[in-house]
């Protein structure tokens, strides 16, 4: 009964994004979004990229780069777990990241009144 | 049900545990004349013993034994319970206590100071009521369990309790004398030394023989459980011991439970502690534990007030107002990484947070944990690697502390402290606007955010004596970011020992300490938690707990959803299939449903966040008139 505690090292997961971004391929939105939800993505991140809190962070609005979501993807600096290029390709990734695009800005802190409280 | 003596066997297993045990404990009170008060034994006029009584044997009643009963042994354990300050039972019926369990409602629950019973449905329910409700009301309660069977569905919630230093008083029941075994299940019930099963995990058990030693035992486990550090305690009661009358129809003095006295640190090492931290640039307060009661609440605020120093809460108990400019819980890393020197309070794992620091970072501490500790079980933790430790009670030592260091803080070192705490408010705003700013993101999205659910619920609460009753790592600390919150019961930490299933009991034992002070109860918990116990929806309805208990429904056993997807990556197999054994999905689970068909009002589930706000003040509403409600919010993972 007792649960593994992996939140602690799932917090972890905090990105490390340097590398500059290369041009954009061709991508699919649509099979991004279902990518995301599919390969776990969703769990730490939430089901539009606005992070969980203690589990993984913010990616979306306004991702960081794709070639540093790809290097973070590959050989995570934390406990996220690694996805090699045998369980999701770069065109993958590369959907995913469309999909992380497309998400827009929300509304800010201040425009909400219950956040200041 | 009757039970057929020629054939036990076939008539046991046809009913199974339960209908047994149902039908064995009405047949008794069929059988049973009412049992009298130690104090006014009971007259039967006309009715003579029916047949010579085995009692003179030392052995309890026979199914077939219809004399009369003078007086009853459970009767003085009820009074020396309540000589103690116990006054609150939660039990699932059980053959080897249905003696103390007629004492109680014919005896205990009729007769000043009253006791109460909280009916509940499983065994670790049981314990989870007494864990909630002994950290709200601070004081235990007692839950009796039945042998064997029933103490093994109690252990799960012991270990919580044990690892959550909390008092609960379980008192398991026993039938040790083999002449009592009188069918197949009552030698499968028996067991010699019951409580060795959770021994690693209890502060003391006991056996006694005889009702002077139960009176003892009792008082002497109280005084245990309640002597930092708290823990749970187990008493084995004979079922004989129960059953039989007073000896000579007269009970037994109940031992005298004296006020105790924590253990406080020694003087010396407190003045060089406090001299420690004056002398100190930038000192941090860990505290975990550290405030037993109020009164520890406030003494932790004077002392960092004093000291104008960083404190960073564990969050085990509600030991710093969350929103105190000096509480930096939510940048304990940096804040921890600027530190000269650590103070670690009641700290549960002390090492997770100075393990990294560089050794001229001066590590303290003041705990009781070393004062009791077992071997077998990990909840002790990494070795904390300190420069002092002071083997005391931290709540007891603050006084001495605080004296010491106001004699110890020089007029010169006044300045340094005031911009030393100025520099933390700023720090205490900015986190706060960027917890902010982080809950604004996907403020509007399906599955709802956990901040939006934390967020419309403390609109409809805030103005109300509220209090959270649910530990909250799960949502993310969300509460903690972004509520005002200033009172002790305000929050009681989480299971000890994260063994799912408690907090649907110990949510009802907390609302039930909370509801006759009028406080409002609210709990936020998984879905995954609550599966292990559902049937808490039927206790609180029966009990009448007023509780507003929102299911944070993320279809899943999250955490471990997490944690399956890494390893799985690892070995280079995908995560596609990790939902198998962690998705709470096909079917999907209508809590609203389930809490209605036990008569709890139900709502949800909830899926649009604009829905929230109209439903809580429904659910409110509710609570108010003394009922509980359950609110399924489809929600975000974390």
């Amino acid at each position: 009964m007792l649960r593994g505690m992996s939140v602690t090292g799932v917090v972890l997961c905090g990105l490390v994004f340097a590398l500059p971004a290369p041009a954009q391929p061709q991508t699919d939105m649509a099979r991004g979004k279902q990518l995301y939800m599919n390969d776990g993505c969703y769990a730490c991140h939430g089901t539009r990229g606005a992070g969980g809190g203690i589990a993984g962070p913010r990616l979306a609005p306004n991702p960081p780069p794709l070639e540093a979501v790809k290097a973070q993807l590959r050989h995570p600096a934390s406990r996220m777990p690694p996805y090699s290029a045998q369980v999701l390709s770069d065109g993958q990734i590369a959907d995913i990241y469309a999909y992380l695009k497309s998400i827009p800005a929300g509304k800010s802190a201040s425009q909400i009144p219950l956040l200041q409280q | 049900m009757t039970y057929d003596k020629r054939k036990p066997r076939e008539a046991i297993t046809k009913f199974g545990r339960r209908g047994f045990l149902k039908g064995s404990v009405a047949g008794a009170v069929a059988l049973a004349t009412p049992v009298a008060a130690s104090s006014a034994p009971a007259k039967q006029p006309g009715k003579a013993p029916l047949k010579p009584s085995r009692l003179d044997e030392g052995l309890g009643p026979h199914p077939d034994d219809n004399s009369y009963l003078s007086s009853a042994g459970s009767d003085y354990m009820i009074d020396v319970l309540r000589k103690t300050g116990i006054d609150r039972v939660a039990f699932v019926p059980g053959d080897t206590f249905k003696g103390l369990h007629e004492s109680l409602i014919n005896y205990g629950m009729l007769t000043e100071p009253k006791m109460a019973y909280s009916a509940v449905n499983h065994e670790e329910i049981s314990v989870a009521f007494c864990h909630g409700y002994a950290k709200v009301e601070g004081k235990p309660a007692a839950c009796f369990v039945h042998a064997t069977v029933g103490l093994q569905h109690a252990s799960m919630a012991l270990y919580n309790a044990w690892a959550d230093r909390v008092p609960v008083f379980c008192i398991v029941g026993a039938r040790i004398y083999s002449a009592e075994r009188r069918m197949y299940v009552d030698w499968a019930h028996s067991v010699f030394d019951g409580p060795s099963l959770v021994r690693d995990f209890t502060k003391w058990d006991n056996t006694p023989l005889t009702l002077e030693d139960f009176g003892n035992a009792a008082v002497r486990a109280y005084k245990f459980a309640m002597t930092p550090p708290y823990g749970p305690v187990v008493l084995q009661t004979d079922m004989t011991l129960q059953e039989n009358p007073l000896p000579n129809d007269t009970p037994p003095r109940i031992p005298f439970l004296p006020d105790s006295t924590p253990p406080a640190g020694d003087d010396a090492a407190v003045d060089e502690v406090a001299r420690m931290l004056v002398a100190a640039d930038n000192p941090v307060i860990a505290a975990d534990r550290a405030a037993r009661t109020p009164k520890g609440l406030a003494l932790l605020v004077e002392l960092a007030e004093a000291l104008q120093c960083a404190v960073v809460d564990s969050q085990a108990r509600f030991n710093f107002p969350w929103r105190h400019p000096l509480n930096q819980s939510m940048r304990q890393r940096p804040t921890v990484a600027q530190a000269d020197l650590v103070l670690g309070l009641e700290m549960t794992d002390l090492h997770g947070i100075i393990g990294r620091l560089p050794k001229s970072v001066k590590r303290l501490s003041i705990t009781s944990e070393d004062l009791y500790m077992k071997s077998n079980y990990g909840d002790y933790q990494h070795f904390a690697d300190v420069n002092m430790a002071i083997e005391a009670d931290a709540e007891a030592t603050l006084p001495a502390l605080i004296e010491a260091v106001r004699r110890r803080t020089p007029r010169t070192r006044q300045s340094a402290f005031k911009a030393r705490g100025r520099k933390l408010a700023e720090a205490h705003q900015k986190t706060l606007e960027a917890s902010r700013e982080a809950a604004a993101v996907g403020w509007d999205e399906q599955p709802i955010s956990v901040p939006r659910l934390c967020q419309e619920l403390y609109a409809q609460i805030k103005h109300e004596d509220w209090a959270l009753v649910n530990g909250t790592v799960f949502q993310s600390w969300w509460p903690q970011q972004l509520w005002h919150a200033d009172k002790h019961y305000q929050y009681i930490g989480d299971a000890g020992a994260y063994g799912l299933g408690y907090l649907p009991g110990a949510a009802l034992g907390a609302a039930t300490a909370h509801a006759k002070h009028g406080r409002l109860a609210v709990a936020i918990g998984g879905d995954g938690d609550f599966m292990f116990s559902p049937g808490v929806m039927w206790a609180a309805a029966h009990n009448h707990i007023p509780i507003l208990y929102i299911i944070h429904n993320n279809k899943a056993y999250f955490n471990e959803i997490m944690a399956l997807q890494r390893i799985a990556n690892r070995r280079n197999r995908g995560i596609t299939r990790t939902g198998i054994g962690n998705d709470l999905t096909e079917p999907g689970i209508n809590y609203s449903k389930l809490a209605k068909s036990m008569g709890v009002a139900g709502f949800g589930p909830v899926t649009d966040p604009n829905e929230l706000a109209p439903i809580l003040k429904q659910a409110i509403a509710i609570v108010k008139k003394g009922e509980p409600v359950l609110v399924d919010v489809v929600a975000q993972g974390r």
